[in-house]
């Protein structure tokens, strides 16, 4: 009996001198994993124009309703997005979200991802509804905030073959497959 | 010999007309082979390559011709070597045709790669996406590679407009032609075309104003790609998540049916919904670019009372209990007949018959009148009633064997989808009889056009009669069998002379008689007549003459027989069978009618005034003596008519309309209506097809239907209304106004098959409203059709024309499809095609008075001098001028 409970004991004195597996939050927070699905960001070119191109494909694609957009036209006077239409309202209502990730898949020009941002709670249901100034990105150094007040044109190369978070540098194994044959 | 054609299609058997296309052959059995090009409303061309099929005929021995077998007796078939097209091949007695095998397959699979490889692929920011059937066909039957090189895309710079309402991207057209053939078929302007050739090719306007077209909006509909998209809807939402709400045009009486796609309780376009009766899948840029009233910000959203001379928001419940006061205290002070009443001509069945119930049963009185310069005369009025075209009138139909005589009216200003309809009955045969003192586009397609002086049509349409008398064409039969005094009438025409006429109308005889005999000798007969021009004039003569026309003739009752009369607002039709007229009880019974009176009476519970009321004319005349005290005014604007000054003298003045107009600005009280769009209702329309519209949005503010505020006000007049919607109220109607019989919500909610529409099948029509099949209504009959009815001829004498001496202009007023009025100035698209108040002079009058064109000019007309620009036009008469009356200040449009 004596041994069993030294045995115990020793498991207990074991664990004090390791690493605890609580964390201190919000002192502490926890690092998660690459593709961690979390609150969407929408993103930006790098000369500051929004990628989204207001086509609420994600709206259509998402199984909660959470998203919604109202697209308006771009001029050159006041440019948003490359192209003629950008989203005038981007809303996400984020009581609804269930974080599968539909839309950024459904998104035919990598505007928006769901990134690592977890710490999403409220005191009301109004603020829980993001909007477009609350998930896009800040301007990269060296673009200019919209509305930029110049000419550009449609994204050529789109659908892009790259999926998640925007920025896959190397095509995935197996190689891209695209519905053209790229010339030599 | 029959005139059905059978034949084999994938191996089924199908029987069709003889010159059926293969498509609409292969249709009937469900088979569906893909189109671009082709559209059953245009001329096949076959120009898109997409409905290649594979088509054999049986083979005949060359010497004897017979069919030639093979051993078990099959006929043997002859296979085209080719792939053929299936939209211009018509078919042919055992044909066969295959559209599954492996070779078909390849060919649509080829064509749609053919059709991409310009094509730009932007789905994602096209209008068209989701409702696209080059979209559609290729997840069908394309190929998810393409041979071509990608970097080889032909790129056009996006995107051009093509006029002020529609935007053409190049990149994406794949030269179908459909809007070019719609334009040059359709609608019979010949303002597109193509321009370059091969991959540069490109559709052009060349009209100036660029697409100078009033039925621009329907190209985008047709148009089987995001070619051409509208200014209006361009990028404002994707079309599935709009709901298609059915509905009926607020503008004219053609009464389009349309759907309105809502989303986010706002209307974010119009589109036409199909009815072969009304208007086949076309609708007009008024109806579809002029919805924005709806959601305009300037509505208003709470009641106003005057309060110290100033017009301040209140309460439903202060402003009507203060109505019902005040209304209250003037009856008993100066009598029922101080009050009156006046609507616009665009408000519902069921807000028009509360209106006026409530100032027959409620009030006293029958001063209600709906069109502001009318005279009311119960002859003008009741025309369509006794007189109507057969309520199986089908204007599709309508070919060789009908004569149509259109009078006094500039229908493709007034009424546009019935101009297309005219005009494609003239093409399939018809003859068309233009008459009037104007010209307008339909005279192209009339092969009599008669133009007369000024005010002289009476006297045209006599002498008409009298050719058709004095050769003996009346139809001798009906008028035996049906007609009283038609040997007086016969008498008094040989009094009538000719020449005179023809010396005042400025005809030659040659003309005029043909045009009678082509009238008289035809199977059937239809006159469109303007009946804002004659309810106007109201002339005797004049309205005599229609009817005199139409039973000499014999063409009554039947079908594609009798009058129609054009208004220029929606629901002229209906606001007159509820009876808002003061001299006509509901359904055309006169005042006198003392059994009817009664009648009436015991089933509103009230004691009905046997006095005929009051025109609004007569009723500002009164209140200039002070005998007319208090009007309540239902969307109407008397004071854009030039009645404002008197309204000022009125006691007590009440508004109920959807705007600030400028009566509503000397209101005592102002009533928020709900549009059109907010509630639920029917119109009737010109051939008297009563059509029910739905709710689509909510109204601003505390804004209320019609009937529900002439309801309110009746229960504080002690009245027991309790109708809870217009369903009820058209339930009473059908009691009330014989009619309507046979109408209620469930019958104007059925529904009829139509063209395939792009929500069950895109693969073989598309382009029309997602939902279209819903919805057509119903016309309502008149007696004139049933054989024991009787009917009265007299000779009228027309009236001596005055012309006008020393210089003075004959003034004509003519209208504009696009007016000053204040629903159409809310739609920013449309301002630019609202023309600036002009007056049109002859080039001659325009020398003899030294005035050039575009100069602010003072004309003397009768009675008063005019300042307005000139234009010059050579068709204008000598000695007259014509002036749009619906471009304001004096104008009053809707």
């Amino acid at each position: 009996m004596i041994k069993e409970l030294i045995e115990g004991l020793g498991v207990t004195l074991k664990w004090m001198f390791r690493d605890p597996v609580t964390i201190q939050y919000p002192e502490v927070k926890r690092t998660v994993h690459e593709r961690f699905r979390g609150r969407h960001v929408l993103h930006r070119h790098d000369s500051g124009l929004e990628r989204c191109i207001g086509c609420a494909l994600c709206a259509a694609a998402c199984p909660s309703q959470a998203i919604y957009v109202v697209p308006a036209e771009n001029s050159n006077e006041a440019r948003y997005s490359p192209g003629e239409r950008y989203a005038q309202v981007y809303e996400i209502n984020l009581l609804r979200c269930i974080f599968c990730g539909f839309c950024e898949e459904a998104c035919p020009v990598d505007a928006i991802t769901l990134e690592h941002d977890y710490e999403l709670s409220s005191y009301d249901r109004r603020s829980m509804i993001y909007t477009k100034d609350m998930l896009i990105e800040p301007v990269p150094a060296g673009g200019a905030d919209t509305p930029q007040h110049r000419y550009a044109p449609p994204p050529q190369e789109m659908p892009s073959p790259s999926y998640h978070r925007g920025r896959v540098e190397s095509p995935p194994p197996g190689g891209v497959i695209t519905s053209w044959v790229e010339r030599e | 010999m029959s005139d059905k054609v059978n034949l084999l299609v994938d191996d089924q058997p199908v029987s069709v007309p003889k010159g059926t296309v293969i498509v609409e052959a292969a249709r009937r059995l469900g088979i569906q082979i893909p189109i671009f090009c082709y559209h059953p409303k245009l001329e096949p061309v076959a120009m898109c390559r997409m409905c290649l099929v594979e088509v054999g005929t049986p083979a005949r021995d060359r010497a004897t011709g017979e069919l030639q077998r093979d051993e078990e007796g099959n006929p043997v078939i002859r296979w085209f070597p080719k792939l053929m097209t299936a939209c211009s091949t018509p078919v042919s007695e055992g044909m066969q045709v295959h559209t599954a095998t492996e070779r078909v397959q390849a060919a649509w699979k080829a064509t749609l790669e053919f059709l991409l490889t310009s094509h730009p692929l932007d789905c994602p920011v096209c209008d068209k996406g989701g409702e696209c059937p080059l979209q559609d066909l290729t997840l069908a039957h394309g190929s998810d590679m393409s041979r071509f090189y990608k970097s080889d895309k032909h790129h056009f710079r996006k995107p051009v407009p093509l006029g002020d309402r529609i935007t053409l991207d190049r990149e994406r057209c794949i030269y179908c032609a459909r809007c070019v053939r719609f334009c040059d078929e359709i609608a019979g302007d010949s303002v597109l075309t193509f321009y370059g050739r091969g991959r540069d090719q490109e559709i052009a306007t060349f009209s100036d104003p660029p697409f100078d077209s009033k039925f621009s909006g329907n190209t985008t509909d047709i148009c089987p790609v995001g070619a051409l998209t509208s200014h209006d809807f361009r990028f404002s939402a994707r079309v599935w998540e709009l709901t298609n709400i059915a509905s009926v045009c607020p503008y004219c009486p053609v009464g389009c049916n349309i759907g309105l796609a809502v989303r986010s309780n706002a209307i974010k376009r119009v589109m036409p919904r199909q009815n072969e009766a009304v208007n086949e899948i076309w609708i007009c840029d008024k109806g579809r670019f002029g919805h924005h009233f709806v959601g305009s910000p300037k509505r208003l959203r709470r009641p106003l009372v005057r309060r110290n001379g100033r017009l301040v928001e209140t309460t439903w419940k202060e402003a009507l209990s203060w109505t019902a006061q005040r209304l209250r205290e003037i009856r008993d002070e100066s009598g029922p007949d101080a009050l009156g009443g006046l609507t616009g001509a665009h408000v519902s069945n069921e807000d028009a018959y509360l209106f006026q119930k409530f100032f027959r049963a409620v009030v006293g009185t029958n001063n209600v009148d709906h069109r502001p310069l009318a005279t009311g005369r119960a002859e003008d009025e009741m025309l369509v009633a006794e007189l109507g075209a057969g309520a199986g009138t089908d204007l599709t139909a309508v070919g060789p064997g009908t004569t149509i005589l259109v009078l006094g009216s500039n229908v493709e200003e007034q009424q546009p989808v019935l101009y297309l309809r005219l005009k494609q009955a003239a093409e399939r045969g018809a003859t068309l009889i233009v008459v009037g003192t104007l010209p307008g586009k339909l005279d192209r397609y009339a092969a009599h056009t008669l133009r007369c002086h000024p005010d002289s049509e009476a006297w045209l349409l006599w002498s008409l009669i009298r050719v058709i008398v004095g050769e003996r064409l009346d139809n001798v039969d009906f008028l035996d069998r049906q007609v009283e005094g038609a040997t007086s009438f016969r008498t008094a025409s040989r009094s009538f002379s000719l020449n005179q006429a023809l010396e005042l109308t400025g005809l030659e005889e040659t003309a005029v008689r043909e045009a009678a005999r082509a009238f008289a000798q035809s199977e059937h007969g239809l006159i469109f007549y303007d009946g804002d021009f004659v309810s106007k004039r109201s002339n005797p003569s004049l309205t005599e003459a229609l009817r005199s026309l139409i039973l000499v003739t014999g063409h009554v009752g039947e079908p594609g027989s009798g009058l129609v009369a054009l208004w220029p607002q929606a629901n002229a039709q209906g606001v007159a069978d509820m009876g808002l007229l003061p001299s006509l009880f509901p359904g055309y019974r006169p005042i006198g009618d003392t059994p009817a009176r009664e009648w009436l009476g015991q089933v509103w519970g009230a004691e009905l005034s046997a006095d005929p009321g009051l025109s609004l004319r007569q009723m500002m005349a009164g209140t200039q003596e002070d005998r007319f005290k208090a009007l309540w005014v239902v969307a109407g604007d008397p004071a854009a008519a030039g009645y404002g000054e008197t309204l000022t003298k009125l006691d007590f003045l009440i508004v109920q309309d959807l705007f600030l107009t400028e009566t509503a600005k000397q209101a005592d009280v102002v009533f928020p209506a709900a549009a059109f769009a907010e509630r639920e209702g029917t119109f009737t329309n010109l051939k008297r097809r009563v059509q029910r519209f739905a709710r689509a949005v909510t109204p601003p503010g505390t804004a209320r239907p019609d009937w529900w505020i002439v309801q309110a006000v009746a229960r504080l007049f002690g009245a027991g209304w309790s109708y809870d919607g217009p369903a009820a109220i058209l339930e009473e109607i059908a009691q009330v106004v014989p009619p309507y019989t046979d109408v209620s919500f469930e019958r104007l909610g059925t529904r009829l098959p139509q063209l395939a529409t792009t929500s069950e099948s895109h693969h073989t029509y598309m382009g029309t409203c997602l939902e279209n099949g819903g919805w057509v209504g119903q016309p309502w009959d008149n007696e004139a059709g049933t054989p024991d009815r009787r009917f009265k001829l007299r000779w009228v004498r027309p009236w001596v024309i005055q012309k006008s001496q020393n210089g003075v202009l004959d003034l004509i007023h003519s209208r504009t499809l696009f007016d000053s009025g204040t629903r159409i100035a809310q739609s920013e698209i449309v301002r630019p095609l609202i023309p600036k108040p002009y007056a049109l002079l002859n080039p001659r009058d325009a020398a003899r008075l030294g005035i050039a064109a575009g100069e602010v000019a003072d004309l003397p007309v009768p009675g008063r001098t005019i300042s307005l620009p000139v234009l010059l036009d050579a068709a204008v008469p000598e000695g007259t001028v014509v002036v749009p009356e619906n471009l304001g200040p004096q104008g009053g449009g809707d």
